[in-house]
């Protein structure tokens, strides 16, 4: 009997960690709050026109997707930040960042203010849900991919 | 009869990439596809994905979609993995089109990709009307030797 009991026992522990190790996506808090940090280092960087920062931590498979479809890869988006034609931000602040992490890429959602205008002056001001992945290569996390949505008002 | 060779034709079609897309096999570890290969699965799971919408195939969406899966519609809604396969499988809305064209594998990596496509929607879904192009990004992962999807950001393209 004790044997039965002992065989039990040894093959609940041989289970879990296989059950444990399942890997939903790892929640790795460090690897979050640095990623959090990144988001707001990011748009830091781009109100601040730091092309310097953009060229290191923008992936080369870089693409901006506005609200209104109209889609830039790095070289274009780098091109109009450093070029004349510039928007002039004046506050660029994300919020309630929520992570997903999946190994060597993670997708984070935030709720991002933007306060500004484009060369022309048109307002740039608006409240947007923003989905943007970022990848890890060779040790460093860049941002990859962003698509903005402006919030539309609940009827 | 133009509709029936048109109807049989999409089924070969979605069959095959289905056939595809579910015969993905698992790899042995350290053994890593090449870019080219990832990058037509990845185009093949993106039809199989708007497939799955298009047909109210909520059990292909589960099969897909990874746990952690997160979608941000238009107007800006964020739904996760069950609110977003509860929208495809309601009875209510059915789309009178969907589908990706221009699909542009931008990244892929041993186990994880991202591509950007131009997807056409026409029809209600999650108290959004659809009604023309839209520009996408989704995002996959291995996961255990299959690709899974993990995630897409949704914006429309206004004329």
């Amino acid at each position: 009997m004790k044997r039965f009991q002992l065989a039990g026992l040894f093959a609940v522990l041989m289970c879990a960690p296989h059950v444990f190790a399942q890997s939903k996506p790892v929640s790795d808090a460090a690897t979050v709050e640095q990623l959090k940090k990144f988001d707001h280092d990011w748009l830091d960087a781009e109100k601040r026109l730091d092309i310097a920062y953009c060229e290191k931590y923008f992936a080369d498979a870089y693409v901006l997707v506005f609200p209104n479809g109209q889609t830039y890869t790095k070289k274009e988006w780098l091109g109009i930040l450093k070029g004349p034609d510039h928007p002039t931000i004046t506050f660029l602040n994300p919020e309630d960042i929520q992570v997903h992490l999946h190994g060597n890429i993670a997708i984070l959602t935030d709720h991002t203010t933007l306060k500004g205008h484009d060369s022309k002056g048109n307002s740039m001001d608006g409240v947007f849900n923003v989905f943007r992945v970022v990848t890890k290569q060779d040790g460093v996390w860049k941002a990859t991919g962003v698509v903005m949505n402006a919030i539309a008002e609940k009827k | 009869m133009k509709v029936v060779y048109g109807l049989a034709t999409s089924l070969i079609a979605m069959a095959a990439a289905a056939a595809f897309a579910l015969g993905q096999t698992p790899q042995k570890t350290g053994k890593m596809t090449s870019r080219e290969d990832a990058a037509a699965t990845i185009a093949v799971m993106d039809h199989v994905w708007l497939n799955a919408a298009h047909n109210n195939d909520a059990g292909t969406a589960a099969w897909l979609f990874a746990d952690d899966f997160v979608e941000i519609h238009p107007g800006g809604d964020i739904v996760d993995r069950a609110q977003q396969i509860d929208e495809i499988k309601d009875p209510s809305r059915k789309f009178a089109e969907i589908h990706p064209d221009d699909i542009n594998v931008r990244y892929v990596a041993p186990d994880v990709a991202m591509l950007l496509d131009t997807t056409t929607i026409r029809g209600p879904q999650g108290g959004v009307n659809y009604g023309g192009k839209y520009k996408v990004i989704r995002v996959f992962i291995r996961d255990q030797g299959r690709w899974r999807a993990v995630g897409a950001g949704i914006a429309p393209i206004q004329p």
